[in-house]
This record gives structure tokens, C-alpha cells and sequence, in this order.
């Protein structure tokens, strides 16, 4: 059964059509990537998933539902989460408020009860918090919970990201271009912890990555987009070896 | 039942407080007691400001506007409806109290709905301008008394009331910021979009920051026309907005412990400054002549200087000297300027020393003071026995 | 119009043109003040809160200099010259230029590497410890203002649009014989009555018959000058209004034709860039101040001279800050034309909501502008809509 599915997706700034057409389609459980040049519309393709932008004509269907053109938050709540290609932390907040903060969608109690600081509040938010630590261990930051989020290396901030989608509980990860910056070590520890979020946890993800061998060790699908248009899609060997794909990487030349 | 045998405690120990300032007060002159209700006051504006520019981050600088609604709302219902209720004094407070809270609340609603899709220093503008259409259109409301103002009866001067609202306003922010519920709050002032991508309702986080927030600003009206028995729209100007502004960013935006402190030292110092009559002018421009020097002094050596701790006090303290020996000669050079001959009312000095509060801050510490919080946060974690920031990373 | 007809009763549509010649006069000198903010915010993205203090300053400065040249409210001297009014102009303008410089390089340069919160609380500190520190030093208990004797340009100039109607005015001919004639008469009984306080009832009589004459006549004759179009100008607000002009053809000779323009705009079209470019962005930013705030403290000047009578404290600048910053938010905030188009629309809403019978409320009226602009097209008239980047 489809999870997520782009119809002739399509996004306008002006002239400039940074998404066109862009038809896609992710079965549940799959770990699936998106690549192309920069400036290919990758990211924009993600805000318009996410509800950051409104898609100018075409249809995004998430679980069954249409989805284009919903409030970013309401589409958190339908179980999309994101991380960001430059990372957007509450950099202020502790390694743990982050997760917390992506928890907090699940919440039950009332505002009200927490001014007054109910037992039910007390208890929510103590569960959250042991929630949030166990999503700290997965990702390996739990010795590190209590940090202010600025003061975290790169690499660290990048997986606090990913920890903080999925305190959501989301059915559907989307990772901007999560081993940017990372070293050699540090892109093999996140190829497994990703492989573990999708065999162990059970979720979908999409990922847009730069870094063909990471991608390519990865997805088991990719889609190519290039100047908003979707030239190749497959499993990585026919990507590999598709000359559209090269010539886009490459120039025509070749 | 742990749990509400510690909350009884609490809720009786701030009751006790407060009645013990009553009686503390009872004792003094109508002067200190006015002291001690305007504290209460302001220690409830700067909280409540702090709500929103500090734990939301939505820079307003027109909190006097909900101050004004409370105020003129306990005012008017105080005017039409006290004779007919026939309410003991303290019920009729504490119903004014709510009723204030409510009108501000919306108008806080108001405010709060078109403002959000502005950011930062737009924002400010609109907060303060809508804080000047509010006192401009009470001056011209024959029904609010116009440009003289409302005589307000009864008058009520209870210090409790005041106080107890004060830590009322400051248990809700702890609370929110205890719990789990306090979390989103902040993240909309991190990152608005990240929040969204979490699920946080942006709009809603912020609209409740500005009602909460008002709410608290409508019920100090309420205590203040009573206190008064008298509203004019001149008590609300844009100095009143500006004077809970520099509490909040004193005692660190986010940082409730010290907006309570901030508000109090604010409160005091330009009251102690009334009881100076005869400052000479030449002094007060030597010392703005002493604090622009030090202040520079400061900044060069923070920039400029990478010691240990022990040799930086040391440096500290020679421009405190310097500073001192700075103002008595430039007191003495000035003293010879005709026009700095005379001598002036300490309580001219108010708003200036607000606004070189302001500046010296902005100058010498904005990154601690500013939404990042890490000095109060620290300190109070240290208090609680949690790791600070650089220990855990060391 | 017939929506709210009790709203605009009362509107007299015959003093309209000349309330719109008023709303211009206005709103060049807001424009003038208008351009200061545009043009900072343009360079460093902040909202100079202190501009207004500027235009304070610059108000003090020239009454100072009128002081010098001995026109203090005691001294006696009669005439002035266009001469001394151009020597106050530019010191006003100088002295302006180089407060806002100061201002920029001691309370705004150390800023610039904080969040932008942070230069705004400083601009807030810096404006209030300019109007309260002032009023410590500068002369403001009771305010004192610019000697009328100052502006040699005195006198109206009259446009009139549609002359009065003939038969009104024949109509006033006819009364003003009866006025002369009864007047006449009344002096003629005077000369026989004893006591002028006391007079007989035929006296009496006169004396009512007189002025009834004369109160007729003079109805007649305000009817017929309602009924002509005339618009009055008084010189010296002409004046204001030419310099204004020449000041802007001056910046925009400036900005978009010499090299430390051309800077500027580079700077304000992308900091980072033009610093990378070579461009000195310290001084392009001292230039920016200085231009702004000498025509901040020109608009000062010409508004404490030729305005008679103007009251000068230091809160002087606060209220024609906030309204030409909305000016400039209006045009659309880094927009040149548009805080001079801006300017002119704010003056001109100003003077309308004076002429429909609300003049309590001009002053609210700046921030109910800004809020709908704020709210309906927040990047100005003149400006652009810019999309966060995620």
C-alpha cells in the first residue's frame, strides 16, 4: 500500500518553477532517496510535503489523505516528520527539551492543568521526558541530555535532529541530507542507525543525500531530480548506470 | 496525596506572605504602603511581559495597553454597577480582578491574532502603537472620563491583593515552564519553523502568550484603579511600557526569577533617587561622562584581554577607579559651566536612569540577557544541584 | 459617503483643497524625516528609534543659532534675512549629521554582530535617554520656541480656484449701505445722549438697529468667502516645501550618481557582499547616518521657524518620528521614493482626519496606518514581499 504519493506535484516562485511535475511513490517501510544536483528542487520538494509551501497545482496524498496545502503543524500531527538541511535546532534548549518538544504532540493534558501544574501534568511530562531519553540512546546522545543543543558538535546536532522527528512517532521520516558534513566514521554509524529506524522502529524514509556511495549503500529506490523535473527513478544500479543521471551530474559533454 | 499536602503548604505559605506584608505595611505610612503595592504591580507587569518577550519571544513593548484596559475596565464597572452589588470591598476586588483580566485577555486577543504574522522589531511597533490608540482613545470617550480620567470608588488598598497576584503571575510561568507544556513556547521563539515541523501550533502558542500575558497586565489594573481610585490615560503612556520593558531585559528576557528582581530594583531605586533634592547638574553630567568612559573601558578589555578571572577583576576594578576619579574631575571642570550651575530633583532622574540602564546593557551584556538565558538557567540549575552546561561538556 | 453619513456630517467640502494643500506641506517635512529611517534600515536592516530624537536635536540647534544671531525672546532684534535662515539651516543639518554618526558609531556599531532585538532595546534606550537626558540641560520648562521675527518671508500667497458668487456679493454690497447708513445714525444719536453707558431707549433702539446691520452684513460676506475657492499659502511653508524639494533632488543626485551612492545601495542590497567587494561598509553606514539625520535635522529647523510660534521640548521628535517612520513603512522601509510618497500620504491622512471632524484622533491615526499596512501589504507600497528560506 502506498504511504506517500506525489501526483504531477508542482511549485512556483515567480517564474522560476522550482518543482515540476514531480510524480513519486513510497510503499510503506520503504527507505527510499532523493537526489540530484544542486538547485534541482530537493528540498523544496520536501517543504512541499511538509506544508512549509503550498504547491501550486498537483496533488500530495499522504496515508489516504490529500495532503497539499495543509498547515505544517497539522501534517506533524498526521505522522510527517523532517529534519533540516541546515539544521534548525531550539538551539537554547537542552539535548532533551528538543525531543521533548517533538513529544509534545502526543500530549493529552490541558493547558489549563499545567499553569496549575496538576499530578496528570507532572506525570506527562515525566513520561515524555523517559520517552524522549530512550530516543536519546537510539540516536546515542543520552550522556549528552541535559547539553544546551548549540553546544553539540555538527554530527551530534544532526542526529539530535533526527531523534527529535522521531519523538513525533511519525510513519514517515523525511532526512535533509543528513551525513552533510559528517566523517567517513560518522556517515557509517548513521547508514546503520537509519537501517535501524527502518528495520527495527518500522519506519518509511525518504533522505536526500549528496553522497552517492552513502545513497547508493542505502536506498534500495531512488528518484533523480534535476531543474525541478524528475529525469530517472529505480533501484540503485539502474541509477548508477542511467546516462540522463550522469549527464545531469556531469554535463552533456561526457 | 503527597502531592497536595505539598501544594496546600504552598498555596498557604504565599497566602501567609502575603498577609504578612499587609501587616508590615499596615504599620507604615501611606507613602510606603503605596511602595509596597506598586512593587506587587510591577513585579506582575514584568512576569507577565516576560511570558510573552521573553519565554515566547515576541518582542512587545506595549504592555501598558493592557494595564489601561484592566485599569479603565475596573474603573467603569466600579462606577456603574459597586453601588447596586453591595459586595464586601475584598469580593468586589477580586471580581474586578477577573472581570480586568477578561477584557484585557481579548484585548490581548485583539492584539495578539494580527501581530503574528510580524516579526521582531514590527512587532514592537505595532504593540506600542496599539498601546498609544487605546490611551488616545480613552481620552477622547466622555463615557471613560475623557482626558481628566475616572474617578474610581471605591478605594481599595489592600497590599495582599497586590502580592498575591504578583506570585500568582509568577507560580502560572513556572508552572508552564516546569511542565511539558512550557516547551513549545520556547520553541517558537528558537524556531518558528522547526516548532511547526514538531507539530507545535505556532499561532495558537503565540495567541495564548499575548492573552495569558494581558491577562495578568488587566488584573494589576484592576488593583491599580482601585488603589488610586482614580484612572487617566497619562498613567499609561509609552514610559510605563518602557519601564516594564527595561525590567524584563535587566533581569534577562526568559529568566522569571529575574524579571521579579529586576522589577523590584527598577521599582526602588528611582523612588530612593526622590528623596535626593539637591543634585547638582555639573555631577550628572559627570557622570554620564564617567559611564560612557568605564562602559568603553569594559568593552575593550572583554574584547581584547583573554586572562584568568583573577586578572580581569583586577582590570574590572582599576576602570571602577578610574571611573570614580573620572567623575570628580569632570564634577569639578563641569562645575565651572554656567549652565550646570544649578540643581536638580532626583526625581527627574527616573527615566534616565531607565533608558542608561538599557544602553549600558545592551553594551556590556546583551547576549546574556537576550532570550538565550544561560546566566538565570544555569544558576538556577546549579541551585538544583544539575550540572551546568560546561561541566557536562568538560 | 452614504454609509456613514452622522461619520462625516458636518464635512465642509469647500475647505477640502485647501486641507490638501495642507496634507502636502505636512507630509514633505515627513517624508524629509521618513527618508532617514528608510535609508538606515535600507543599509543595516534597524529601525533608528532615536531619529526622532534627531530631529529634537536639530530643533534645539537652530533655536540656539537663532539665539546667536539675537533673536532671543527678550532681544529686540526686528528684521532677519534669507541669510540667517540658510546659516541655521546648515548647522541644524550639520550638527543632526553628526549626532546621528556618533549615535551610530557608540550605541549601533557595537550591536551589530547581536540579534537584531538587541539594537532595537538600544535605539529605545538611546531615544528616551535623549529626551529625558535632555530635559536635564537643554531649556524645555516652559518650552521655548523659535522667535516669530526670524522668518523674513511673512505674508500669504492666495490661490483662488473659483471666485466668490456675484450675487452673494451684491447681496453684501446692499448690506453694507444699511451698515453705513444706521451707523450713521446711531453716532448722530450718540452726540445727543448725556450718558454713553446709560443710553435713552430711542439710543437704544440705534445701537440695536447698528449691529443687527453689521452682524447681517457680515454673514453676507462670510457666505460669499465660503462660497469662493481660495487657498491660502503662507510663504513661509512654501519655502519648506522648495527646500524640501531641492534636498531630495540633492539625495537622489547623491545616491544614485556618486560613488558613495552607489555603495550605499550596494550595501543595502547585500551587507555581506559588498563588504567581500572592497566597499568600506563603516563608512557607508556613517555616510548613511549622516545623510539621514541632517535631513531630519533640516525638516527640524524649517518646522521650528516657519511653523510660528512652534513649541520646542525634548519630546519634540517623538510624535513626527513615529509618524514618518510609518511613513516610511508605508512607501515600503528601504524604498527611497517611497518614504517620499509615504510622507506625503501620511500628511495628507493626517490633515483628512482633522477635516472630518476627528482632530482628537490625528495623532492615533499614524498607528492605525501602520497596523492595516503591517497587515494587508506588509512590505510597503514601494516594496517587495521576501519568503524565509528553510
Amino acid at each position: 500500500m502506498s504511504l506517500l504519493q506525489l501526483d504531477q506535484a508542482t511549485i512556483k516562485f515567480g517564474g522560476l518553477i522550482a518543482v515540476n511535475s514531480v510524480s513519486f511513490e513510497l510503499k510503506k517501510g520503504d527507505l527510499f532517496g532523493l537526489i540530484g544536483p544542486n538547485g534541482a528542487g530537493k528540498t523544496t520538494c520536501f517543504n512541499l510535503i511538509t506544508g512549509v509551501y503550498k504547491p501550486t497545482s498537483g496533488k500530495i496524498t499522504f496515508d489516504g489523505k490529500e495532503i497539499g496545502g495543509t498547515p505544517a503543524n497539522k501534517i506533524a500531527n498526521l505522522g510527517i516528520a523532517r529534519t533540516f538541511q541546515n539544521i534548525r535546532l531550539f538551539k537554547s534548549l537542552s539535548v532533551l527539551e528538543n525531543v521533548v518538544v517533538g513529544g509534545f504532540l502526543r500530549h493529552k493534558t490541558p493547558l489549563l492543568s499545567a499553569l496549575a501544574y496538576m499530578p496528570n501534568v507532572i506525570k506527562e511530562t515525566e513520561s515524555l521526558k523517559a520517552e524522549a531519553l530512550e530516543l536519546l540512546k537510539i540516536v546515542n546522545l543520552d550522556k549528552v541530555a541535559d547539553v544546551r543543543s548549540a553546544d553539540l558538535s555538527y554530527g551530534m546536532q544532526r542526529r539530535l535532529e533526527i531523534a527529535r522527528a522521531m519523538a513525533t512517532q511519525p510513519k514517515l521520516l523525511l532526512l535533509d541530507e543528513p551525513a552533510a558534513g559528517m566523517n567517513p566514521q560518522e556517515k557509517e554509524e548513521l547508514n546503520a542507525m537509519v537501517k535501524h529506524i527502518r528495520d527495527e522502529v518500522g519506519l518509511t524514509v525518504l533522505l536526500i543525500e549528496h553522497d552517492m556511495r552513502f545513497v547508493m549503500s542505502l536506498c534500495e529506490r531512488i528518484v533523480v531530480l534535476d531543474a525541478g523535473k524528475e529525469i530517472a527513478a529505480g533501484p540503485p544500479d539502474a541509477i548508477r548506470s542511467d546516462p540522463k543521471v550522469i549527464a545531469a551530474y556531469l554535463g552533456e559533454a561526457v | 496525596m503527597k502531592f497536595w499536602g505539598v501544594r496546600l503548604a504552598s498555596i498557604l505559605g504565599a497566602v501567609a506572605f502575603c498577609f504578612l506584608l499587609e501587616a508590615v505595611a499596615q504599620g507604615q505610612s501611606s507613602f510606603v504602603q503605596r511602595l509596597f503595592v506598586l512593587a506587587g504591580l510591577y513585579v506582575t507587569l514584568a512576569v507577565s511581559l516576560n511570558l510573552i518577550n521573553g519565554i515566547t519571544g515576541q518582542f512587545s513593548i506595549g504592555h501598558a495597553a493592557f494595564y489601561q484596559v484592566g485599569a479603565y475596565t475596573a474603573g467603569f464597572c466600579a462606577s456603574r454597577f459597586f453601588a447596586q452589588m453591595n459586595l464586601p470591598p475584598a469580593a468586589w476586588l477580586l471580581l474586578m480582578m477577573v472581570t480586568s483580566a477578561i477584557t484585557a485577555g481579548l484585548a490581548g486577543l485583539l492584539v495578539g491574532l494580527p501581530s503574528l504574522r510580524l516579526k521582531g522589531d514590527y512587532l514592537a511597533i505595532v504593540t506600542l502603537g496599539f498601546g498609544e490608540i487605546i490611551r488616545i482613545f480613552a481620552q477622547n470617550q466622555e463615557a471613560l472620563g475623557g482626558a481628566y480620567g475616572l474617578t474610581v470608588a471605591p478605594k481599595i488598598q489592600y497590599v495582599w491583593a497586590a502580592w498575591l497576584l504578583a506570585i500568582l503571575c509568577i507560580a502560572v510561568c513556572r508552572n508552564l515552564l516546569r511542565s511539558a507544556h512550557g516547551l513549545p513556547f520556547l520553541a517558537v521563539r528558537e524556531d518558528e519553523i522547526a516548532s511547526s515541523a514538531m507539530g507545535v501550533n505556532v499561532t495558537q502558542t503565540k495567541v495564548v502568550a499575548f492573552v495569558l500575558g494581558s491577562m495578568f497586565a488587566g488584573a494589576a489594573g484592576a488593583i491599580l484603579a482601585h488603589f488610586e481610585s482614580f484612572v487617566s490615560p497619562p498613567m499609561f503612556t509609552m514610559d510605563v511600557s518602557f519601564t516594564i520593558v527595561t525590567m524584563v531585559v535587566l533581569g534577562g528576557t526568559g529568566s522569571i526569577t529575574g524579571s521579579v528582581l529586576a522589577a523590584i530594583l527598577l521599582f526602588y531605586l528611582p523612588e530612593k533617587m526622590r528623596d535626593f533634592t539637591n543634585i547638582p547638574l555639573a555631577g550628572v553630567a559627570a557622570a554620564f561622562v564617567a559611564i560612557s568612559a568605564a562602559v568603553f573601558a569594559i568593552r575593550w578589555v572583554m574584547q581584547n584581554f583573554h586572562g584568568s578571572t583573577k586578572d580581569r577583576a583586577i582590570r574590572y576594578l582599576g576602570i571602577l577607579v578610574g571611573a570614580v576619579v573620572i567623575w570628580f574631575l569632570s564634577k569639578a571642570l563641569l562645575g565651572n559651566v554656567p549652565s550646570l550651575k544649578e540643581n536638580i530633583d532626583g526625581s527627574k532622574l527616573r527615566m534616565v536612569v531607565f533608558s542608561v540602564t538599557l544602553v549600558v546593557l545592551m553594551l556590556l551584556r546583551p547576549q546574556g540577557m537576550l532570550g538565550h538565558h544561560e546566566f538565570s538557567w544555569d544558576w538556577v540549575r546549579s541551585k538544583f544541584g544539575k550540572p551546568t552546561v560546561k561541566e557536562a561538556t568538560a | 459617503m452614504t454609509v456613514f453619513p452622522h461619520l462625516l456630517a458636518g464635512l465642509e467640502l469647500s475647505t477640502l483643497p485647501q486641507q490638501l494643500v495642507n496634507g502636502i506641506l505636512l507630509g514633505a517635512i515627513y517624508a524629509l524625516i521618513a527618508l532617514g529611517y528608510t535609508m538606515v534600515y535600507g543599509v543595516l536592516k534597524l529601525i533608528n528609534f532615536a531619529h526622532g530624537e534627531v530631529f529634537m536635536l536639530g530643533a534645539y540647534t537652530a533655536l540656539f543659532t537663532s539665539w546667536s544671531f539675537g533673536f532671543t525672546e527678550v532681544g529686540n532684534k526686528q528684521d532677519s534675512s534669507p541669510g540667517i535662515l540658510i546659516l541655521m539651516l546648515i548647522v541644524s543639518m550639520t550638527v543632526c549629521g553628526v549626532v546621528g554618526v556618533l549615535i551610530e558609531r557608540f550605541a549601533y556599531r557595537p550591536m551589530r554582530s547581536q540579534p537584531r532585538i538587541a539594537s532595537l532595546i538600544t535605539a529605545i534606550g538611546i531615544s528616551l535617554l535623549l529626551q529625558y537626558g535632555g530635559q536635564l540641560f537643554l531649556p524645555s520648562s516652559p518650552p521655548p520656541s523659535i522667535s516669530d521675527k526670524v522668518n523674513p518671508f511673512k505674508g500669504n500667497i492666495e490661490i483662488p480656484l473659483k471666485p466668490a458668487d456675484s450675487a452673494l456679493l451684491a447681496q453684501a454690497e446692499q448690506l453694507k449701505a444699511k451698515v453705513t447708513s444706521t451707523k450713521a445714525a446711531y453716532d448722530e444719536q450718540l452726540k445727543s445722549e448725556k450718558d454713553s453707558f446709560n443710553l435713552s431707549p430711542v439710543g437704544k433702539e440705534l445701537r440695536t438697529a447698528s449691529q443687527d446691520a453689521e452682524r447681517d452684513y457680515r454673514n453676507a460676506i462670510d457666505k460669499a468667502n465660503k462660497d469662493a475657492l481660495v487657498i491660502t499659502l503662507p510663504q513661509g511653508q512654501v519655502i519648506m516645501l522648495v527646500t524640501t524639494v531641492i534636498l531630495m533632488v540633492i539625495l537622489t543626485w547623491l545616491v544614485m550618481r556618486t560613488t558613495a551612492g552607489r555603495a550605499m545601495r550596494a550595501a543595502s542590497l547585500d551587507f555581506d557582499a559588498a563588504s567581500l567587494m572592497g566597499i568600506n561598509v563603516n563608512t557607508v553606514i556613517a555616510f548613511t547616518f549622516f545623510i539621514g539625520s541632517a535631513l531630519a535635522g533640516a525638516g527640524a529647523m524649517m518646522n521650528a521657524s516657519f511653523l510660528g510660534g512652534t513649541k520646542i521640548d525634548t519630546f519634540f521628535g517623538m510624535l513626527p518620528g513615529v509618524k514618518a517612520f510609518v511613513a516610511a513603512v508605508l512607501g515600503g522601509i528601504g524604498n527611497i521614493p517611497g518614504a517620499v510618497l509615504g510622507g506625503i500620504l501620511m500628511g495628507l491622512a493626517e490633515t483628512m482626519v482633522i477635516w472630518a471632524g476627528y482632530g482628537n484622533y490625528k495623532d492615533a491615526i499614524a498607528f492605525i496606518v501602520l497596523i492595516v499596512v503591517l497587515l494587508v501589504k506588509p512590505g510597503g507600497l514601494l516594496g517587495s514581499n521576501k519568503v524565509e528560506k528553510v
